[in-house]
């Protein structure tokens, strides 16, 4: 645990959005759209918040199993529950 | 109140009275008065008399009387008091005009006492009260004046010459002390008492930077041959201290050069030395030419160390000519080696470094240039896809808190890969319900309240304060600015 946190933590030093990769998501998927400037940092506000929740259900998961290690099968049924909250 | 005139039964009082009032300056309107101002009058008239004075001593005296006993009458006598206190300087030289604006009883005294004596005298018992008034009313700071004065008295008592003008103040400055008035006028005999005490030499400093300036053209001179500039470039980066720090070490640095003769002080100077003007630059720069041909190795790092720093500098025109100047061979090689140091001045550990590089100049050469004939190959397409993707990938590892297989990693990336298709289709559709081709803000908004991220608790800036750091959060919250401006503008 101790390592992981140390690791995770060496790693989330950056709290830079990858605005860049973003604006080259969207052109690819919707060439003929626009994205605002602004919009940039919101999508990454949404990306994080999602993320978040994603990892929290996958935590749940992993406790509910009793396993001290998150597997695939968690993430899976976390992933289903939370992309269908996150349709609007 | 009993008219003064009419209670008096004494024909000399009377008589002065009327003398008095005969020499007066302008006549004003008998008044009544107490009978007691009469009699002090009297006897002060009476006592003036005496004296071998001018009516005009008589008179202020009287003056000062009348004022003492009834403010409110504008006699001759209380206008000419009240000249006298508001210009005493007119009044010193003549030890007549000297008025004592002091208590009716001591006023008495005085006059009883002058009587007796002669003028000089006179002052000396004026003085005596109204010093003792004076201790009475000033602040104990003012003591030593009052010695000063005693002092003075002492002197005028003996009839020394110097009395006039210290005597003079020492008497204006009792009429203002029985006023309660500040000490101004004494201030003037310390002065000359203590001419040393006036003014202090001022001005060391001048001279130490003359001196430091000369130092440091000399130093300079002798610079040109040391790699003085090497050191110099390593800490570059670092940032650039005031000239006066600079020339203080620059000189130690030359001195410590000279005798040392480059290595050695080499990381000193470094240590020192982060920055130098243009001006130190450009003349160091032309020394090393002049001194190219002598000391070849020296001035290749030289000028190599002289063409980064200025390059830094912004100075590029001069290094370059230097560079040229000394040897176009040389010139080649320190290119290269500039190049090859260049990321090299980045690194915090400079001073074994700059003692290899100055010592053997070549050999980091090559081992710079292999890995630069080395370019990576062609980049797979989904690279960057993947690159950016892992970067939230990390960001749900560490929110997990728990260690992952690699699978679930991979399950990860594939998760994300569908949001952002389901965000992308969303966000089209708003701006479409909106009749734009343009994604703006509000649109996100609209999203995050539908996927519940937003509710009427939670508004969209209390995440974003949340959720993103300082810049971001700048950028998307408006924020009124001094001068009715608001950043980002709506």
């Amino acid at each position: 645990m101790a390592f992981s946190t140390t690791v995770s933590q060496r790693k989330h030093i950056k709290r830079k959005a990858p605005r860049g990769f973003l604006k080259r998501v969207f052109k690819r998927q919707k060439p003929h759209l626009r994205l605002e400037t602004r919009g940039d940092l919101l999508v990454h506000l949404n990306c994080l918040l999602f993320v978040h929740r994603l990892a929290e259900e996958t935590r749940m998961n992993a406790f509910e199993n009793k396993c001290g290690v998150i597997k695939k099968e968690h993430v899976q049924a976390a992933a289903k529950v939370i992309l269908k909250k996150s349709r609007g | 109140m009993a008219d003064s005139y009419d209670g008096d039964s004494e024909p000399t009082t009377r008589t002065l009275l009327r003398r008095v009032l005969d020499t007066a300056d302008t006549r004003t309107p008998r008044r009544r008065r107490s009978a007691r101002v009469g009699y002090e009058r009297a006897l002060s008239e009476s006592a003036s008399n005496h004296t071998d004075y001018g009516s005009g001593l008589s008179r202020i005296q009287l003056a000062h009387v009348h004022t003492s006993g009834n403010v409110e009458e504008q006699t001759p006598r209380t206008l000419l008091k009240n000249i006298l206190l508001t210009a005493p300087e007119s009044s010193i030289m003549r030890p007549e005009s000297v008025v004592k604006p002091v208590p009716t009883p001591q006023v008495v005294q005085s006059s009883r006492r002058d009587s007796s004596r002669g003028s000089l005298e006179l002052q000396l018992p004026e003085l005596e009260p109204s010093t003792t008034l004076a201790l009475g009313l000033l602040a104990p700071g003012r003591r030593k004046q009052r010695l000063r004065l005693s002092v003075f008295q002492q002197g005028v008592d003996q009839g020394l010459p110097l009395s006039q003008e210290p005597r003079g103040n020492a008497s204006a400055s009792s009429l203002t002390s029985s006023l309660n008035l500040t000490f101004a006028t004494p201030l003037q005999p310390q002065s000359v008492q203590r001419p040393g005490l006036a003014r202090r030499p001022p001005t060391h400093r001048a001279v130490d930077v003359g001196a430091f300036l000369q130092d440091l053209r000399d130093t300079s001179l002798a610079l040109d041959t040391q790699p003085f500039s090497q050191p110099l470039v390593g800490r570059s980066p670092s940032g650039y201290h005031s000239l006066p720090c600079l020339s203080h070490t620059e000189v130690e640095d030359a001195e410590r050069a000279i005798s040392h003769r480059t290595q050695s002080s080499g990381p000193r100077l470094q240590n020192h030395n982060p920055g130098k003007p243009a001006q130190l630059l450009a003349g160091k720069a032309k020394k090393v030419d002049a001194h190219a041909v002598s000391f070849p190795n020296n001035s290749s790092t030289i000028s190599g160390e002289d063409g980064v720093e200025p390059l830094q500098d912004g100075v590029d025109e001069e290094a370059e000519e230097r560079m040229e100047e000394t040897s176009p061979e040389l010139a080649s090689s320190t290119t290269e080696f500039l190049q090859a140091r260049q990321p090299q001045f980045l690194e915090p550990a400079l001073p074994p470094r700059t003692a290899v590089l100055s010592s053997e100049p070549l050999e980091p050469l090559p081992t710079r240039l292999p890995p630069r004939a080395r370019t990576p190959g062609p980049r797979p397409r989904q690279d960057p896809h993947k690159t950016g993707l892992s970067h939230y990938v990390k960001l749900f590892s560490f929110s997990a808190k728990m260690p992952m297989e690699k699978k679930a990693l991979e399950m990860v990336e594939k998760c994300l890969d569908k949001y952002f298709q389901h965000l992308c289709d969303d966000l089209e559709v708003f701006a479409a319900h909106a009749g734009r081709k343009t994604v703006k803000p509000e649109d996100l908004e609209l999203l995050m309240r539908r996927q519940g991220l937003v509710n009427d608790q939670v508004s969209l800036h209390v995440l974003v304060e949340r959720y993103l750091p300082l810049e971001y959060r700048q950028l998307l919250i408006p924020c009124a600015f001094s001068g009715n401006s608001v950043f980002p503008a709506q």
